[in-house]
């Protein structure tokens, strides 16, 4: 059973979409941390 | 040594960022560590870690130069499951997070896993999980630091050793001036480099090869690597899932972050973080499945990652892998050496050797013990003696045998000790018997079976009843 171009993409491209976003929502919570003062 | 027939980079390049980087680490844990006041303040950062600290530092821990070096390595070798199993790895932190919810509701004032193992199950088990754990630790540092030499050498020329030992040698050096603060710290700022470096070559590799073209030449020339029923990587998917678990339930590493956390953020920090964290592994490896479409030739299967962003990108590339893996292999190496240096501190030094020992004796202790684990991974890291993937396999019959006598430890209360001892002693024999009688993709699964039937067996036939409140001893808090 070989695993199709289609969920080849779906499976690569979702999950660079994701790793995309999560430096960003780190960011915002260091943000966050840090205007709480709960950074350390 | 296996390097480049041509290496992307020339040295020259490769000293220039390697100097640039070395100097931001050093600097930025030097910055770090002069808040630091006290052994506990060096060893668990005071405790008061908050959700974006406490988030990265456990992403960029488990990320590793295995992610960038080991995952296109596996894929190459299992295609598509290969990428999976290792995004399995995430498992083990999304479990690790209700335990590290109990940990510091039951241990406020615990140091090390080697605290919890001595007195839940006694001198038996702590020592048995001693070793396993300080072995462990050992072949991950020495993972890291190979995984330093043979990036620097197959992208730059420079000599393995030399490498190696500027690698190694940064980050002893920052770990030792700023403590675990200066880990967390640093931890943050690669994980960012780390995760834009590699989703940058990740849209390269789509853009550049595209997924029709990189599909068609897999199922021409290595069909096997999409095929979804491969025997062998099927077992590699579950003990990839058990080694995962194993590593993060019984090591200091995850411990000691679980003390570090302020209150209420050691959950939501490791479910974050492996939710994070599971689509790294297919970020990173799949280009390896690029190489029958770009025809290159791997000489050898730990340098693929490096290889194909060389022929992708040319030198561009070449400096992008350079600066993620640096960071990547920063944020391992500081966090194994200041973990694996609180347990020899703590379990060996003040456990076996001087129980009496002052604060300040351990403070001046601990530096010198941050020193010689760096000095020991260098020794082991001169001759290349393994692939990474076989170094990280091989240490999956010791960690496997940890998950049931830990997570079982944690929630119940009628736990054999003796038997604890016993599964954590056989799972691994058992482990390594399958790990050169059969093959590294069942040694975990094969030490997880044994301990497990050990614990529920010698539970069963004869229950101990330990008091909880035992874990949080008032002489515990000895710093």
């Amino acid at each position: 059973m070989t695993i199709s171009v289609t969920a080849l993409a779906v499976l690569v491209g979702t999950a660079t979409l994701v790793t995309t976003l999560v430096p960003v929502v780190l960011v915002i919570f260091w943000i966050r941390d840090w205007l709480r003062g709960e950074l350390w | 040594m296996n390097s480049l027939p041509h290496a992307a980079l020339d040295p020259d390049t490769g000293w220039l960022i390697l100097a640039v980087f070395s100097l931001i680490w050093v600097a930025l844990g030097a910055h770090l560590g002069r808040r630091t006041a006290g052994l506990e303040d060096y060893m668990l950062a005071g405790r008061k870690i908050g959700l974006a600290l406490g988030t990265a530092t456990t992403m960029a821990t488990w990320v590793t130069s295995n992610t960038t070096m080991a995952a296109p390595q596996l894929a190459l070798q299992m295609g598509v499951w290969g990428m999976l199993g290792y995004s399995l790895g995430a498992v083990g932190l999304l479990l690790f997070a209700p335990l590290a919810r109990r940990i510091h509701a039951l241990m406020p004032t615990g140091f090390t896993s080697g605290d919890f193992v001595r007195l839940r199950y006694g001198n038996t088990a702590w020592r048995v999980f001693l070793v396993i754990s300080l072995v462990y630790g050992f072949g991950w540092l020495v993972s890291m630091g190979m995984a330093g030499g043979v990036l620097v050498n197959a992208l730059t020329g420079i000599d393995y050793r030399v490498g190696m030992t500027v690698i190694l040698a940064v980050c002893v050096l920052y770990t030792l001036l700023g403590g675990l603060r200066a880990v967390i710290g640093t931890d943050f700022l690669q994980t960012l480099i780390i995760l834009v470096g590699v989703v940058a070559l990740a849209w390269l590799a789509i853009s550049g090869v595209g997924f029709e073209r990189m599909h068609d030449a897999v199922l021409a020339r290595r069909p096997e690597l999409l095929n979804l029923l491969f025997p062998a990587a099927l077992m590699f998917l579950f003990n990839n899932l058990l080694f995962g678990i194993g590593e993060i339930f019984h090591s200091n590493v995850w411990w000691s972050r679980a003390f570090a956390f302020r209150e209420g953020v050691g959950f939501k920090a490791y479910l974050i973080a492996g939710i994070f964290w599971m689509p790294i592994p297919i970020v990173a490896g799949f280009v390896a499945l690029t190489v029958p479409a770009l025809h290159i030739n791997v000489p050898s299967a730990d340098m693929v990652g490096p290889l194909v962003a060389a022929r992708l990108l040319g030198s561009s590339g070449a400096v992008i892998v350079f600066i993620v893996v640096f960071a990547a292999l920063a944020s391992s190496l500081d966090s194994l050496l200041a973990a694996t240096s609180d347990l020899i501190l703590t379990d060996l030094y003040k456990g076996h050797l001087r129980p009496q020992a002052s604060e300040t004796e351990l403070a001046g202790a601990a530096r010198w013990v941050i020193l010689g684990l760096g000095l020991l991974a260098w020794l082991l890291c001169l001759p290349r003696i393994t692939t990474l993937a076989q170094l990280l396999y091989f240490m999956g019959a010791f960690v496997a045998s940890t998950i049931w006598p830990i997570a079982a430890g944690l929630f119940w209360r009628n736990v054999n000790p003796a038997g604890a001892a016993l599964a954590m002693l056989a799972g691994t024999v058992a482990g390594l018997a399958g790990y050169f009688l059969i093959g590294f993709y069942v040694a975990a699964l094969i030490s997880a079976a044994v301990s497990m039937s050990i614990v529920l067996l010698s539970t069963w036939l004869r229950p101990g009843e330990f008091d909880w409140a035992l874990l949080s001893p008032a002489r515990e808090t000895h710093r």
